[in-house]
């Protein structure tokens, strides 16, 4: 288990939790405002937009621990031609920023829905390139051979809308059991004279279903990956079979186990409880845990990716 | 003119008096080393009816910053501490470097390391105020068997050819290091190697 690396294990992983709730959430806006409408779908959505700003921040302050000389911070844009580390840098950056403007204009309502839609789409795509650049830095290092490999993005994507699908969710199914149970008199009022109690069930509902279908199929995508890339870098031998060890051992059955038991076993719950709109506590309780479980494994798997730098030479 | 190093290996001991030299006059601290002496050794013995032969071998390679052609610790820096001079010198520039360690993760020799106490990473320079003064540099002049030269590195390959991938150094077409090796009688080409690095704990 990696320790050295935690910040940069804090940061990766967080900062590829946000971009994929910002594009999940995009996704889930789009699609459900046709059926439920933008006011509805914003009313649900909305806490768990505000709350990928907290996480962004939380993973970029992690990574300033990585800088052993937090006086020379600034230079790190300085070569945005030529390395990747800058590109991450000035995308994270980028990503936080534009993020943060999206969130004020939907609290404030500025601009027209459009705009903030166009506004959307520009900080999902920085946040792609985000991810693509943080992927980059360790794939473009042709003397560490455990990640020059198309693993690396690949495994960077997956995690990204992963735990972005189950982040999602669990913030959903909180937003609206925190509402249930604290809903002011105006709150009540205006859901019980408007009837809007069904619709955000059903939209709930609507949401987790695909919700646990994505993050099922992102396991079935990650449980493809993990032996693979490892058989490759068993097969390539040298340097990079000597990094394979490092995908073996109790770390590597936790990680396993953990990302099983929250995006295959809890997602399919999650899938049929919606379906069959079950008590919402449960959905909430079998989110949540899914995700906790999740975000686990995906900690444990980068601390072993980081484990697994071997490198070239001398 | 581009500067590099010439190593001859059939005349290096391991003595490692380049290594001791280099920290002496760059006043580096445990756990740094600019220049180190790796020692590749291998074999065991053939059977020739009733006749066993050993077949061990063992040869030295000083080696440091190679200030490549192709620096991918240059590459790879975010701040642009990391650079290459016209003569070829890559170096750091603490007033800039932000102690990511990027550039430590890249380079396949080991080149530039990290100084905790500063936060900065440190590297060879080839001496550049002995150069300024017309000396040689340090690990050069101690050299008591005079396998470490220097000198402009096209000359140095007219002289001494081209070879620079001996194990257990990693191929030079990753980096392309400005450096002419003169191999050992049983000095093996990278990548084909049955030996292993005797010494992992000097280096």
């Amino acid at each position: 288990m990696n320790t050295e690396e935690l910040p940069m294990i804090i940061f990766t992983v967080l900062a590829q939790m946000s971009v994929g709730a910002f594009v999940v959430l995009g996704v889930v806006q789009v699609v459900a405002a046709r059926r439920f409408g933008a006011a509805a779908v914003d009313k649900v959505t909305d806490p768990a937009l505000y709350a990928i700003g907290p996480a962004l921040v939380a993973g970029l302050a992690a990574s300033m621990l990585h800088m052993n000389d937090v006086t020379n911070t600034l230079n790190v844009v300085r070569h945005l031609g030529t390395s990747w580390l800058s590109a991450e840098i000035v995308c994270g950056i980028a990503f936080a920023g534009l993020g943060f403007v999206f969130a004020a204009a939907q609290w404030f309502k500025w601009a027209t829905p459009t705009w903030r839609r166009v506004l959307a789409a520009v900080t999902a795509l920085v946040g792609i390139a985000l991810v693509a650049s943080m992927s980059m830095i360790y794939y473009t290092l042709v003397t560490v051979p455990a990640w020059h490999t198309w693993a690396t993005p690949v495994q960077f994507f997956t995690t990204t809308f992963l735990l972005g699908t189950l982040a999602v969710g669990a913030a959903l199914t909180g937003t609206v059991m925190w509402r249930t149970h604290h809903r002011t008199t105006a709150d009540a009022h205006d859901a019980a004279s408007a009837g809007a109690t069904v619709p955000t069930t059903d939209l709930l509902a609507s949401c987790l279903r695909g919700l646990g279908i994505a993050a099922v199929v992102l396991l079935g995508v990650e449980f493809l990956i993990i032996p693979l890339s490892i058989t490759t870098l068993t097969a390539t031998g040298g340097v990079a079979a000597e990094s394979a060890t490092v995908f073996t051992g109790a770390w590597f059955i936790a990680r396993l186990t953990l990302v099983f038991a929250g995006a295959g076993l809890l997602a399919a719950f999650v899938l049929r409880y919606a379906t069959t709109r079950t008590n919402p506590r449960t959905l909430a309780i079998l989110t949540a845990t899914a995700f906790v479980l999740v975000l686990a494994s995906e900690l444990i798997g980068r601390s072993l990716f980081y484990d697994s730098m071997t490198r070239i030479g001398m | 003119m581009k500067l590099g190093f010439s190593f001859d290996q059939s005349l290096c001991t391991g003595c490692k008096a380049c290594s001791v030299a280099c920290k002496d006059k760059n006043d580096l601290p445990v756990g740094i080393s600019w220049r180190r002496v790796v020692e590749y050794s291998g074999g065991s013995w053939q059977q020739a009816g009733d006749t066993f032969t050993p077949n061990v071998f063992s040869y030295y390679t000083s080696i440091s910053c190679n200030h490549c052609e192709d620096p991918i610790c240059v590459r790879v820096c975010p701040t642009t501490a990391m650079t290459q001079g016209p003569d070829g010198v890559v170096s750091v520039d603490a007033d800039k470097c932000v102690g990511c360690r990027y550039c430590e993760w890249a380079c396949p020799y080991s080149a530039p390391q990290f100084d905790p106490a500063s936060g900065h990473m440190t590297k060879c320079d080839l001496c550049a105020d002995y150069r300024a003064d017309g000396q040689d540099p340090a690990c050069v002049a101690a050299c008591p068997s005079r396998a470490l030269g220097w000198g402009p590195i096209d000359e140095l390959r007219a002289d001494l050819g081209d070879l620079a991938g001996v194990e257990p150094l990693p191929d030079p077409a990753i980096t392309r290091p400005r450096l002419v090796i003169t191999p050992h009688r049983d000095a093996q080409p990278t990548g084909t190697g049955t030996g292993a690095i005797a010494n992992p704990e000097e280096l």
